[in-house]
């Protein structure tokens, strides 16, 4: 037993500490809809919240730590949608649609509608590897919306046309519970990928594409590599939720909903997959809350409630003027000064080892501009001796 | 007869399109960033206009520009200026923010049912073909509207400090240039073309709604970079280009469903050829 | 490894204690403790087609509030219940439902007006199925909402109105041009134009076809497909057809008749947009007119008039639909009370659904002011088995041609 505590107290909590978080929800809530006291609308809250998540990882792969800008990202989840619903609703009709209820043909189409985004995803990474910046970006998005339009257009028998395709509803009671599973399916593929050497050369290639180059990195492989993979998972998503719905169709994956997910990544902090994952929860849940809260006129300032905070926010976080007002008076330093009122050097550790903070980028612009104030007017010197540890 | 009428149509809505283009270019070069937000003020401009309207069209359209402008500063001032310096992206994510801030703030202010307002200024016949005089005016508008902003850049120096800042903003700093100044007069001109696209996109659609300037906003981004974002006469050519080729798909009904895949489809292989758009510079990475 | 093999058996164990204490919940009636009865609606109050489920909101709650003081007065063939009616924001959304019919439902939401829109509408009408809520939608058109045997249209669905309209074209316009102009991506466009040229006689040839798609609000290219049409047909909303025929004034032939279906009512009433100078024949096929002058459409209008500011939010046919949903289900409650059935306010809404499916299967009729109605008299409307409404659609000429 005394093994047992000892190797308890060892487990890296903090390493594990999303897959904990995640697995705690799935047990509790699952727990808690298979006796059945949950009630519908927080079931379709967690089915959200879950496809949420899982854009929101696979994207930070791409925008966070390959550094592409992508507005495409509901285009592949738009390709997962449609194609492994389409693939369900024809099993679904067969012999294998009873088979567990229909896991097996979930099971199916999350391979098959992953697998397409995927290809899908190659084929966008393509230009990838030509293209930089904010041209890349209009590509993605041209992406998505031709995508979109593809679908539109399909016939009825095919893929439904503009009234959209008629999907299987998982019950209701298991999908979200499935939902989370991928949630850590994708951290488990997505994590790894980035603390592995992988992980190191895609952020070289962030953070320096020449210099990355220079090494004997591999550019090409690792930026198709970083799309293929967000890809599957956008699919992967799309796959969930064209089990969470009826009727799927094209209008629901534009722009605007791939801008939406970008909005989640850049809140929860770039390259930042925890951040990522609260982010996406926290505009999930209140996205939701907002439009049930807000009833008749007030129903309009949702919007208007929802661009300022969104605008405060993002200035609050980058804002160049207020970074000592932000490192003063952030949440962990609060932690720290209530829980940990000593600096402990046992708690020292080795930032570089760290995984989840990856090194923000510094750009040769930074380091070459005027900005750099060597003056010796207090603030800033001060400034210095405490990054310098001298205090 | 036909195609020619089609063609006609396209330079008319090329041309707003290119007026939209120059404001996004012109942003884009000297502040490095995608002004999202940039739709959203020709609809600005277009309630501006709806409400002057009746009183005088010459009042209508000077404080749909001065309306526009103001608008297009306090944005800069407060939602882009904190976070000069900070991650594209942040700006991006703000950009949006303001978009959807104006979009609501119409709905509060005009409700979401949309306002018409006929105008009709005519047309010319010539023979068979008839243009509409707005037509005409949209078109020759905008390519005043480029010559003169080309000249402005090249030979004013206001125009020459902004090109030093697109080239380098501390090395322009350094040289003695106000880059916050220059910064908001690049907005202030932008904001300024947005209204008159606005007047020209109200001329032919002349119906306001509070997505009014969502589309031509979107399609317009796509002609600058067709063009070549960051170059005058690139957004000139990428928005006559787009306005053309949707005409002319949609004058094809087999062909109109997928009007805007065609067009997208154009950007893509456009900027796979020539990465930078047709009159891109090419800009040499340093090392 | 084993410490997550441990941990993870721990929480199993912790989770099947859970299961245990709470197995013993089963299915709940949310709207156990209420004290009125509850309809819900799902429908569009904000962003681009907020105009028809605004005015979808306020004509039910009119109905609801002249409801409720007849029932207050009380008195013979009265239930002696009050009603509320709550309705979702769904912005036209589908996605958007599944939560939005949750709440409704954890609410205590007993009786639907399902959603404003056909999109969102093929989303509820599975969840209500599961719940078995009945819904009688007022403006929910696509052929696919009434699918299951608890939901009704008080709409004519999507075939039946390009059907309808291609029969009147084989009848009144032979030997004319025809053009449609509709909007492709459209479910609600797109059904209406596939059934019409389906119906359409082979004597008119293929209709020119001119479609959109999107938000495009500048149609130049249509207008020089369709100008020499002498009939155009217009399956759409009355935003892009009044841009059309602004846009279209003086190039499409001004002796052309635009005939559209139920989307085109209101046309006359947008914000600035003068009829009048519009040289072509307006009219559409529909079953309200919202520019009524007698009879009981112009009371109903009068009535929504007073009670709301119509610059800001125009009563279209999407209104009077609902206002007409409300009513009969109120008169079907009363056929059913007339039959000996027991009616609380808290009543389950599976057993409510049962009731009024049962009378709306029998050979129930209401009269409502949506439907062809002569002098003051109100129109006659019954349902089919199958939820499709049967009433009689009326062409209105809202403008005649200039001559």
């Amino acid at each position: 037993m005394s093994n047992f505590v000892s190797k308890l107290k060892s487990f890296k909590w903090k390493k594990y500490i999303n897959y904990v978080a995640i697995s705690i929800v799935i047990l509790v809530f699952g727990g808690l809809s298979l006796a059945g006291g949950l009630p519908a609308s927080t079931v379709y809250l967690l089915e959200k919240i879950a496809i949420s998540i899982i854009l929101a990882v696979s994207l930070s792969l791409v925008v966070g730590f390959l550094g592409e800008l992508s507005l495409g990202h509901a285009g592949f989840m738009c390709v997962g949608a449609y194609l492994g619903g389409k693939v369900a609703a024809m099993l679904a009709k067969t012999a294998i649609g009873d088979v567990g209820k229909g896991i097996l043909v979930l099971i199916i189409a999350l391979i098959v509608g992953g697998a397409c985004a995927g290809l899908c995803g190659f084929i966008v990474g393509l230009p990838a590897l030509r293209l930089k910046g904010d041209y890349l970006a209009i590509v993605t998005l041209a992406f998505g919306e031709i995508v979109k339009v593809l679908f539109q257009n399909s016939s009825a028998e095919s893929f439904g046309g503009p009234i959209g395709l008629s999907t299987p509803r998982f019950d209701k009671k298991y999908l979200f519970i499935i939902g989370f599973l991928v949630v850590l399916l994708t951290l488990a593929v997505i994590q790894n990928l980035i603390k592995s050497k992988h992980g190191r050369a895609i952020t070289a290639i962030r953070d320096n594409e020449i210099a990355a180059k220079s090494t004997g990195i591999n550019v090409t492989k690792y930026k198709l590599t970083g799309f293929i993979i967000a890809a599957v998972f956008a699919g992967l998503a799309g796959v969930i939720f064209s089990y969470s719905q009826n009727n799927i169709s094209s209008a629901t994956f534009d722009y605007n909903y791939s801008i939406e997910i970008l909005v989640m990544v850049v809140l929860g902090g770039m390259g930042n997959i925890n951040g990522s994952i609260i982010s996406a929860t926290l505009i999930t849940f209140l996205n939701v809350q907002l439009q049930n809260v807000l009833k008749g006129d007030l129903a309009v300032l949702k919007d208007l409630l929802y661009a300022l905070i969104l605008i405060l926010l993002v200035i609050y976080n980058n804002a160049p003027a207020l970074k000592n007002f932000r490192e003063k008076y952030n949440l962990g330093n609060l932690w720290h000064k209530i829980f940990k009122p000593k600096h402990d050097p046992a708690n020292a550790r080795d930032d570089a080892a760290r995984w989840d903070v990856v090194p923000t980028k510094i750009s040769m612009d930074e380091v070459l501009s005027t900005d750099v104030l060597i003056d010796t007017t207090g603030d800033n010197s001060a400034d210095i001796g405490e990054r310098g540890g001298n205090k | 007869m036909d195609f020619i009428i089609t063609l006609v149509n396209g330079l008319s809505l090329g041309g707003i399109y290119a007026m939209i283009a120059l404001g996004y270019t012109m942003v884009y070069g000297i502040a490095k960033m995608l002004n999202f937000a940039h739709g959203d003020i020709i609809m600005v401009g277009g309630y501006t206009i709806l409400l002057f309207l009746p009183i005088n069209p010459v009042l209508a359209i000077v404080a749909a520009i001065v309306f526009c402008v103001i608008v297009g500063i306090v944005i800069e001032r407060f939602a882009y200026k904190p976070l000069r310096g900070s991650s594209p992206l942040a700006v991006l994510i703000t950009a949006i923010g303001v978009s959807t801030l104006l979009q609501s703030l119409a709905q509060v202010l005009f409700g979401s049912a949309p306002k018409i307002k006929q105008i009709n200024l005519g047309a010319l016949q010539l023979g068979d073909l008839k243009i509409d005089y707005s037509t005409i005016i949209t078109l020759v508008c905008s390519i005043i509207v480029m010559v003169v902003l080309n000249l402005f850049v090249k030979h004013t120096k206001t125009g020459r400090a902004m090109v030093a800042v697109s080239e380098d903003k501390g090395a322009a700093q350094l040289m003695g240039i106000n880059v916050n100044h220059i910064i908001m007069v690049t907005f202030a001109i932008g904001s300024a073309l947005a209204a008159l696209a606005g007047l020209f996109y109200f001329l032919k659609v002349q119906t306001m709604t509070t997505t009014f300037g969502a589309l031509p906003g979107i399609k317009a981004f796509t002609a600058a970079v067709i063009g070549g974002i960051g170059s005058i006469p690139g957004a000139m050519v990428g928005g006559l280009l787009l306005g053309i080729v949707e005409c002319v798909c949609q004058s094809i009904p087999e062909l109109s469903s997928y009007t805007d895949a065609i067009e997208f489809s154009i950007l893509i292989v456009i900027l796979l050829v020539k990465p930078t758009g047709i009159l891109g510079k090419k800009r040499r990475e340093k090392v | 490894m084993k410490i997550r093999v441990l941990s993870l058996i721990l929480a199993i164990v912790l989770t099947l204690g859970m299961v245990g204490v709470l197995s013993s919940c089963g299915e709940t009636n949310y709207a156990e403790n209420n004290t009125k009865i509850k309809i819900g609606a799902s429908g569009p109050l904000t962003g681009g087609a907020a105009i028809y489920g605004i005015a979808v909101r306020n004509s039910a709650m009119l109905a609801v509030a002249e409801i409720n003081a007849i029932e207050a007065a009380g008195g013979e063939g009265t239930l002696g219940l009050q009603f509320e009616f709550e309705m979702y924001d769904d912005k036209h959304d589908p996605t958007n439902v599944p939560t939005g019919y949750a709440n409704l439902f954890e609410n205590g939401m007993q009786v639907s007006l399902g959603t404003v829109t056909t999109k969102p509408g093929l989303e509820f009408k599975v969840l209500a199925k599961d719940d078995n809520v009945f819904f009688l939608t007022p403006s929910a058109t696509g052929d696919a909402v009434p699918e299951f045997s608890n939901g009704y249209q008080m709409c004519f669905a999507d075939s039946n109105q390009g059907g309808a309209s291609a029969r009147y074209f084989n009848e009144n316009y032979q030997g004319k041009k025809v053009g449609v102009f509709y909007k492709s991506d459209d479910e609600y466009s797109k059904g209406i134009y596939d059934q019409f040229v389906a119906t359409l006689d082979k004597s008119f040839g293929t209709p020119v076809a001119a479609p959109f798609t999107g938000d495009a609000n500048t149609f130049d290219s249509q207008i020089q497909l369709l100008k020499d049409c002498d009939v155009i047909f217009m399956p759409i909303y009355y935003t892009p057809a009044s841009q059309f025929m602004t846009q279209g004034k003086s190039t499409v032939k001004a002796n052309a008749i635009y005939y559209g279906c139920d989307g085109l009512d209101g046309i006359d009433a947008i914000d600035g947009f003068d009829i009048k100078s519009i040289p072509q024949e307006v009219s559409y096929l529909s079953h309200f007119n919202s520019n009524a002058t007698s009879g009981p459409a112009k009371v109903f209008i009068d009535k929504y008039n007073a009670a709301y500011d119509t610059a800001k939010e125009p009563l279209n046919q999407f209104g009077a639909a609902a206002y007409d949903c409300v009513w009969a289900i109120y008169e079907a409650m009363k056929v059913a009370k007339a039959n000996g059935k027991e009616i609380p306010a808290n009543i389950a809404p599976s057993d409510l659904c049962n009731i009024l499916t049962e009378v709306f299967n029998g050979d129930f009729t209401f009269h409502g002011i949506t439907g062809k109605t002569e002098g003051d008299n109100k129109s006659t409307i019954s349902w089919e088995s199958s939820g499709y409404v049967n009433k009689e659609a009326i062409k209105y000429v809202v403008k005649e041609a200039n001559a």
